[in-house]
């Protein structure tokens, strides 16, 4: 197909979108610049240093006992969630997809009801419920955890849908026309086609819960369950140093390398068993929205 | 399959049990508290769990307060900013989408990956990038006083939270607006053009209604968590004269001693939000039975 | 009556002043001891607070692990909980909180569990108590106690001190930038400057809403801190809104960074926020350039210590309590601070003596004079409280 686009409209779509591009990173670079800034400002460059990385002694993010708590809290938070989401999420899709007769229509909407409900609706809602209701569970790490697993089980079911979806029930068929019950097809025949997706799922769940800020505020019980978001945000509002900046590129690398090594594993893994696409079908594995 | 294996509803049952109870119920516990009682010590909610005995008393002096009272500004206000910050995201994020669709060259998946970046950066560390331009003695403002704009923007201003607003949710327009144009069939608009159509009439006439779906689609998709954005404006500017209704939801719920308040805006910003999604949801499905490459 | 008794050992101490007739009226307005199941202390009606367990028996032996403390920002000194977490062999972990509503709110439904409670005022007193909350102290592990200032050893919201001990003085003023106004602004109606265009964007009002609605209702003409007058609450709450379309001003607690940093040029707050501003700021600007306004017509009162009957470490949190209410320790406490401890050992006179007060902010302590015509803040009826919430929301909301 013949790309129609005049060559002067063109170029100035690509000013566009460097233009775009620039103001997008360009701030987010100058904040991890400045993680590197010899003095207390956040703004005025004092000369380079590791002051805030580890070299002061309370005030640095690996020295401060409440970042490093912070950070540790974050990890601790988003291995548990996947720990909890994936396999109710792997559950919940292939349930969902393949269940007939009444109430599947509620079934699937309340599946996907979750993706589109603010943040703060959620938060707010489980808040008074474990304050009021289920007062069972306690405010913290027990009440992020039933919230971050909440909110991202959509984000699971979607993506390992669109995988089963691609997939087709020909393989599984094919299985039980050989003998296998349909247990034996699902566990030795669909879940291994199914890798990539969770894959993918892990990668995009442990990014949202790490960056994850409203639930995670709303269900806190103070310090002891604060993770890096609430700290770098409760920081901002008083007391910030360039420690901040380092705390904040510090979440960012975790997120990075985990999207890369979950990239690099798909598009491995997809060469591997022979499916095409490389890095482009796991970055769109990976970025699927309701899209 | 004829009729649906117990299996597959095993499969299903755990999944369905934990939205049941943590997503659904949560909802009706709002509701209790919104619709239940005050104690007179303290002036905190009491939740009434039986739907006969609710109580609509609170909720119609909250709507009273939302339409003219107090409360009245904020609501105009948050629509007012969510409104134009969809406005100028839709003429950042629209152009870019459509060149990302229609650009087949080498560098598209450079693009993609630069333009999916900011996903992965933590939303508050984007706004805490801007905080540090904007401050007093901070790079923006110092160099948009070279220029004589010499203008105070973390002091409680609404073009600062306006923008604050596109920043952080631009990235979460372009990627849809980019799925819907990549899907568009585009030798309907090379039909249009050998029958004479000049690029901008096929523009007009061809591809925005192929594309009016997906794009109301994408719009609601970021309207929807703007609206309960609170932290963009706590970050950016912290004023009276700027606060969003997500502010006010964050505070009744967090800071005072009446979540009922909470409550009744959380069921307010619900059922305002359950009328954009069915625009949503109408949107989606007369997308995907649209002409499809 | 309490602010007699306090006057009068000040009096010995620095000599020399008269106890005016202004006392009385200065009190806050009287109120029930009880209502609603609210135990509401004034000065005119002090109050013993009802006791529901026992405190801790004598002589128990310190916990270890940690010790949960539940406190304002900044309002500890760093140096003070290292020095206390190596005498002790513990860890202490701190809770902050920004408002006095929201700790309450947060401590009623479980999000904190703090062992020691730091800064809270008797205005959350009464709820605290009415949700049984806080345990009765046990002042054997407090020797120190002697050191608090007499005259607040037996307050009007806590008589006998069963549950509180004194920990910071302080009155509501306004904090200024000095190279950017100028004394003389306030010589007329003091209040008046904070609704004054020219310092439109560069001012803020205090988050709490006793406060600065209060300074509103001064602002009008009034003097009761605890009004119960809806016509003069509602007021109060207009020219808040008068004040917010004029000024546009942020309501926060932040003055302290704030203005030091040049970000705002004047904020009603706390007298002892302006001390903690010299730390803040930048290298080689004079303290010169903070100043304080105190007016006449303003709340003087103290914050306290307490602990929580769910506490963990009890025996602890009452070593933190001690260990703040040694002359030392408070010293110290202090300079990061900056606010007074309500120590007697620490006066006036000797704080200006050390020299660590700044010329221009000599106004920002509270002395014998200004503790006397100072106003109370006493716990509203929930009836009442609504009127004044409901004035509030109307104002922050925009």
């Amino acid at each position: 197909m013949i790309n129609r686009l005049r060559g002067r409209r063109t170029s100035a779509l690509v000013y566009v979108i460097w233009g775009y591009i620039i103001w997008s990173l360009v701030p987010v670079i100058i904040a991890v610049i400045y993680s590197f800034n010899d003095g207390r400002s956040r703004t005025v460059w004092q000369g380079f240093s590791f002051r805030w990385w580890w070299q002061d002694p309370n005030a640095s993010v690996f020295q401060s006992s409440e970042m490093r708590n912070a950070i540790i809290n974050s990890l601790v938070l988003a291995v548990a969630t996947l720990l909890v989401v994936t396999p109710l999420g792997i559950a919940l899709a292939i349930g969902t997809q393949r269940i007939t007769g009444r109430g599947t229509n509620l079934v699937q909407g309340l599946t996907s009801a979750p993706l589109i409900t603010p943040e703060i609706v959620v938060g707010a809602a489980l808040l008074i419920t474990f304050t009021r209701l289920f007062t069972a569970v306690p405010l913290g790490f027990t009440a992020q955890l039933l919230g971050n697993v909440t909110f991202s089980l959509s984000s699971v079911v979607v993506i390992v849908r669109a995988r089963l979806v691609s997939i087709g029930p020909s393989f599984e068929e094919a299985a039980r026309d050989l003998g296998a019950t349909r247990w034996q097809a699902l566990r030795f025949v669909l879940l291994p086609m199914l890798w990539p997706s969770v894959m993918a799922s892990l990668v995009v769940v442990f990014a949202t819960v790490i960056d994850d800020f409203i639930i995670t505020s709303f269900l806190s019980a103070g310090v002891s369950s604060e993770t890096v978001p609430l700290r770098i945000y409760s920081s901002v509002r008083g007391g910030a140093t360039p420690a901040l900046n380092a705390l904040a590129t510090l979440l960012v690398l975790t997120s990075f390398t985990v999207l890369i090594v979950g990239l690099f594993g798909l598009s491995t893994w997809r060469k591997r068993h022979g499916e095409r696409g490389g890095m482009r079908a796991a970055l769109a594995d990976v970025t699927r929205m309701s899209s | 399959m004829r009729r649906a294996p117990r299996l597959w509803t095993l499969f299903a049952l755990p999944g369905t049990t934990w939205l049941i109870a943590l997503f659904a119920i949560p909802f009706y516990a709002v509701a209790c508290v919104a619709f239940g009682t005050i104690d007179p010590i303290f002036r905190d909610a009491v939740p009434q769990w039986n739907p006969m005995s609710w109580d609509f008393t609170q909720a119609s002096q909250t709507l009273a307060s939302l339409t003219s009272g107090p409360l009245r500004g904020v609501a105009i206000r948050t629509v007012v900013y969510v409104f134009c910050a969809m406005v100028i995201s839709f003429m950042i994020g629209f152009p870019i989408a459509y060149f990302l669709a229609r650009h087949s060259g080498k560098r598209k998946l450079l693009f993609l990956a630069l333009i999916i970046v900011p996903f992965w950066v933590n939303y508050l560390m984007r706004m805490l990038a801007w905080v540090n331009l904007l401050s007093s003695d901070g790079l923006f403002t110092r160099f948009m006083r070279l220029f004589g704009v010499n203008y105070n923007w973390l002091d409680g201003s609404p073009i600062t939270v306006v923008l604050g607003l596109v920043y952080g949710y631009v990235p979460f327009l372009i990627l849809p607006l980019y799925a819907t144009l990549e899907r568009l069939d585009w030798r309907l608009i090379d039909a249009a053009r050998d029958l004479g159509a000049n690029s901008r009439q096929a523009f007009r006439l061809v591809t925005m209604p192929m594309s009016k779906a997906g794009l109301v689609a994408a719009g609601i998709l970021i309207a929807l968590p703007m609206f309960g954005d609170y932290y963009t404006n706590d970050l950016l500017s912290r004023s009276p004269s700027t606060e969003m209704l997500g502010n006010q939801i964050d505070f009744f719920l967090n800071a005072s001693s009446q979540p009922q308040n909470g409550a009744l805006l959380v069921i307010v910003l619900s059922i305002f939000l359950l009328v954009l999604m069915s625009f949503y949801l109408r949107s989606t499905r007369q997308q995907a039975r649209q002409t499809t490459r | 009556m309490q602010r007699r008794d306090f006057l009068r050992k000040l009096a010995i101490t620095t000599g020399g002043i008269t106890v005016g007739g202004s006392l009385l009226a200065a009190c806050g307005g009287g109120s029930s001891t009880t209502s609603d199941g609210l135990s509401i202390g004034t000065p005119q009606n002090p109050i013993k607070l009802p006791v529901s367990t026992d405190p801790i028996a004598d002589g128990l032996a310190n916990e270890s692990g940690t010790l949960e403390i539940l406190n304002w920002a900044d309002y500890m000194n760093p140096e003070s909980i290292a020095a206390f977490e190596t005498k002790f062999g513990v860890k202490i972990s701190t809770s902050i909180y920004d408002t006095e509503e929201a700790a309450v709110a947060k401590l009623r439904n479980g999000t904190f569990k703090p062992d020691v409670i730091l800064g809270m005022t008797d205005t959350g007193l009464a709820k605290l108590i009415a949700a049984d909350i806080l345990q009765p102290l046990n002042k054997s592990y407090i020797p120190n106690f002697g050191n608090v200032i007499s005259g607040l050893r037996n307050p009007y919201y806590d008589l006998e001190s069963q549950y509180t001990v004194p920990y910071f003085l302080y009155g509501n003023g306004i904090g200024y930038r000095t190279d950017v106004i100028d004394k003389s602004a306030f010589a007329q109606n003091g209040y008046e400057v904070l609704w004054d265009t020219k310092y439109k964007g560069r001012l803020a009002v205090l988050d709490s809403y006793r406060d600065t609605l209060a300074m509103a209702i001064f602002r009008n003409g009034g003097n009761d801190a605890n009004s119960s007058d809806p016509d003069e609450i509602k007021k109060a709450g207009e020219a808040l809104i008068e004040m917010r379309e004029a000024v546009n001003p942020k309501v926060d607690i932040l003055g302290y960074q704030e203005i030091p940093a040049g970000n705002r040029d004047i904020q009603f707050l706390w007298s002892g926020d302006m001390f903690t501003a010299v730390q803040y700021l930048p290298e080689g600007v004079d303290p010169g350039v903070l100043g304080f306004w105190y007016p006449e017509t303003t709340v003087t009162k103290n914050d306290f210590m307490c602990i929580t009957k769910a506490a963990k470490s009890p025996v602890l949190a009452h070593q933190l309590i001690n260990f703040l209410s040694d002359t030392d320790n408070a010293l110290l406490n202090r300079e990061y601070v900056g606010y007074q401890p309500a120590l007697e050992t620490i006066t006036v006179d000797m704080l200006l003596a050390s020299e660590t007060i700044p010329e221009s902010l000599v106004d920002a302590l509270v002395t014998p004079e200004k503790y006397e015509i100072g106003l109370a803040q006493v716990t509203l009826e929930p009836e009442v409280d609504a009127l004044w919430l409901e004035q509030w929301t109307a104002f922050t909301a925009g």
